[in-house]
């Protein structure tokens, strides 16, 4: 009996008792259906985080910061003035080989104030690599400039939100005056709003740049600090340097400036996504999780009612032996049934898991697509489910003695 | 007597079981010898060792020790996929239950040996089954389901099933044992137009009267051949 036999053969005995089928299908539809729908979702998600990660443009920059102090400092990192302007600027003339971008950045919560409008909010001293690396435009008005950089220029550009709210309309601080921790600085852009949303129910997730305003560095350290001492240090690889060999460069460099290794630098894109990204995957893992078990417990009730079958059918595998079928010819028919009750299932499955994705997907307001690649790892995976369960029947059916199952009432 | 055309040639076929702690010998030493067309009954009580016998004789079990050749062939000593292979060839079985599948049509079971067989195809396969069933009177019953046919029919439709894959020998256990006395007589006659046909028969059966309808007795008792 050739293969194709044995299929067709497999096909009937699944025709032929229903019930038995529709259970052994109900645990590999659903199994099916659940992972088709987590893997799109998953694959949704994974997409969109991708996307966020190139909005910030996080993806390819060098970070560095100040390293804790150890518990018993030595006189070398007592003596360290730590992350300075200065560092930035010596890793800019230094490092230019390397780096293509140095974004040395200060941050500080100060009241704003425009007339009786007034509230505390964040401050960034930056200079104008840092639009580069973060890949943000101005609205109106312009970024801040070296000039501005080199001269100390009281100048801010605001972010939309704290623009928008500090004057109506957010176009309309172009050219005012707004107090920055007590001083006076002139508002020369206004940033474009930025917006990302990883659902529909999230919040926007790149909101906290709407809230901010923008100085120089170099203003910021003179008017609003004591002392020369950094809050964060981005760099970007130039193209074509390996972000290993910038990172060396960045380290030895620093090294030489401090006497003592005081900082830490890594790689960016790790741990972007934030909360949302955490709560859709443990809500996909959860999904996940329920999808194989599905499939294990439609695994382990197909093998149930295999063997259940089989045991029933001891006889009939007697005679069937009796009139020249080989053990193997016995396996092969019991496989067959599996393989076709498999295949259905997870083609059912499939089907199944592609209305849910797209039901979810609608009223979560989510990205969800069933990829060819999601489609053929599911099947797979139901395949194997259901292979793995058919095994232990048939093996048993087919070392069966003739003698004895003939016998068997 | 053994005959000169020894379809069936078996000597010392001796079958023992294990049963727990102990040995239990089912056969102890016995010579048989068929010839073609011979129609013969194994008899004895049960536990006398005719069905051990039958089994060894149709290749569905193998001797502890003895020989045994079918059809030229030395059997004693093949494998479980080989003796497969031989019975699919040179065995036809009846049984006392039937044993048709009950999800196949009448036809569909007649060619099942042919399917098992390989490389006949499909068209002959069904045109074989179909001449059967016509031979032995069951052309209106190609298309039912065992369940729908009474108990002479359905074991005409096994011996139709036992035929077809024209066999050296066919072998047939207590045939009459399940069904009533006008079927059984007519399934008898079966038997005997076959035979008279040239097949080889050899019948198992406890019932005196129907080893009675065979040429020759093989009479068995404690796993020998009294």
């Amino acid at each position: 009996m050739n293969l194709l036999e044995s299929l067709l053969t497999g096909l009937d005995e699944a025709r032929r008792h229903w019930g038995q089928t529709v259970l052994s299908l109900l645990g590999l539809i659903l199994g099916t259906g659940s992972i088709v729908t987590v893997l799109a979702l998953f694959g949704g998600q994974t997409a969109l985080t991708e996307q966020f990660l190139n909005e910030v443009g996080g993806r390819g920059t060098i970070i560095v910061s100040d390293r804790e102090r150890s518990a018993h400092p030595g006189a070398r990192e007592l003596a360290s003035k730590r992350l300075t302007f200065k560092d930035a600027q010596y890793l800019r003339d230094r490092g230019a080989g390397a780096l293509a971008a140095v974004s040395p950045g200060w941050a500080q919560q100060l009241p704003y104030r425009v007339g009786n409008t007034s509230f505390d909010g964040q401050v960034i001293g930056t200079v104008p690599d840092y639009m580069a690396i973060n890949d943000i435009t101005p609205l109106v008005g312009r970024y801040l400039s070296d000039l501005d950089v080199r001269q100390q220029a009281r100048v801010a550009v605001l972010g939309w939100k704290y623009a928008d709210s500090l004057f109506g309309v957010a176009t309309r601080a172009l050219g005012q005056l707004v107090s920055i921790g007590g001083k006076h600085y002139t508002v020369v852009g206004v940033m474009e709003r930025e917006e990302f949303y990883f659902a529909a129910w999230e919040d926007n997730a790149l909101e906290y740049r709407n809230e901010r305003a923008y100085i120089p560095i170099s203003t910021a350290i003179a008017q609003h600090s004591a002392v020369d001492h950094l809050d964060f240090l981005t760099l970007k690889a130039r193209p074509g340097t390996g972000a290993g060999v910038a990172q060396a460069q960045v380290r030895s460099l620093l090294y030489a400036r401090h006497g003592v290794e005081d900082f830490d630098i890594r790689a960016s894109g790790q741990g972007a996504g934030g909360e949302a990204g955490q709560f859709l995957l443990l809500f996909n893992f959860i999904f996940l999780v329920v999808g194989v078990v599905s499939l294990i417990t439609g695994g382990i009730v197909i093998a149930n009612i295999l063997l259940a079958s089989v045991v029933e059918r001891v006889r009939e595998f007697g005679t069937r032996m009796a009139l020249g079928a080989t053990g193997g010819a016995i396996f092969a028919h019991v496989l067959a049934e599996v393989l076709v009750v498999t295949v259905m299932g997870g083609l059912l499955g499939l089907g199944l898991g592609t209305a849910l994705t797209g039901v979810v997907a609608h009223f979560m307001q989510m990205p969800a697509v069933v990829s060819p690649f999601i489609a053929a790892v599911s099947s797979v995976t139901a395949l194997a489910v259901g292979l793995l369960a058919g095994l232990f029947p048939a093996l048993r059916a087919a070392r069966l003695s003739p003698v004895e199952a003939l016998r068997y009432a | 007597m053994p005959a000169p055309t020894g379809l069936i040639q078996a000597r010392q076929l001796a079958k023992t079981y294990r049963l727990g702690q102990v040995d239990v010998a089912a056969l102890r030493g016995v010579d048989v010898d068929v010839g073609a067309g011979e129609f013969i009954a194994i008899t004895g009580p049960s536990g006398s060792g005719k069905s051990t016998l039958m089994h060894i004789l149709g290749c569905l079990d193998t001797p502890t020790s003895g020989t045994y050749r079918l059809d030229g062939e030395d059997v004693s000593g093949l494998s479980g996929k080989r003796l497969a292979q031989v019975r699919n060839r040179k065995v036809g079985f009846v049984f006392q239950t039937f044993n048709l599948m009950p999800r196949l049509t009448v036809e569909e079971n007649v060619a099942l040996p042919l399917k098992y067989r390989g490389g006949v195809p499909r068209g002959e396969r069904r045109a074989r089954a179909l001449r059967l069933l016509e031979r032995l009177g069951l052309t209106p019953r190609v298309g039912h389901r065992p369940d729908e046919l009474s108990g002479g029919e359905r074991q005409r439709v096994a011996i139709a099933r036992a035929l077809v894959g024209e066999p050296a020998i066919l072998m047939a256990d207590e045939p009459t044992g399940n069904l009533d006395s006008v079927s059984g007589a007519e399934v008898l006659q079966t038997f005997a137009e076959l035979h008279g046909a040239g097949h080889t028969i050899v019948l198992v059966t406890h019932d005196p009267t129907v080893a009675a309808r065979a040429e020759r007795i093989i009479q068995m008792s404690d796993g020998r051949i009294v």
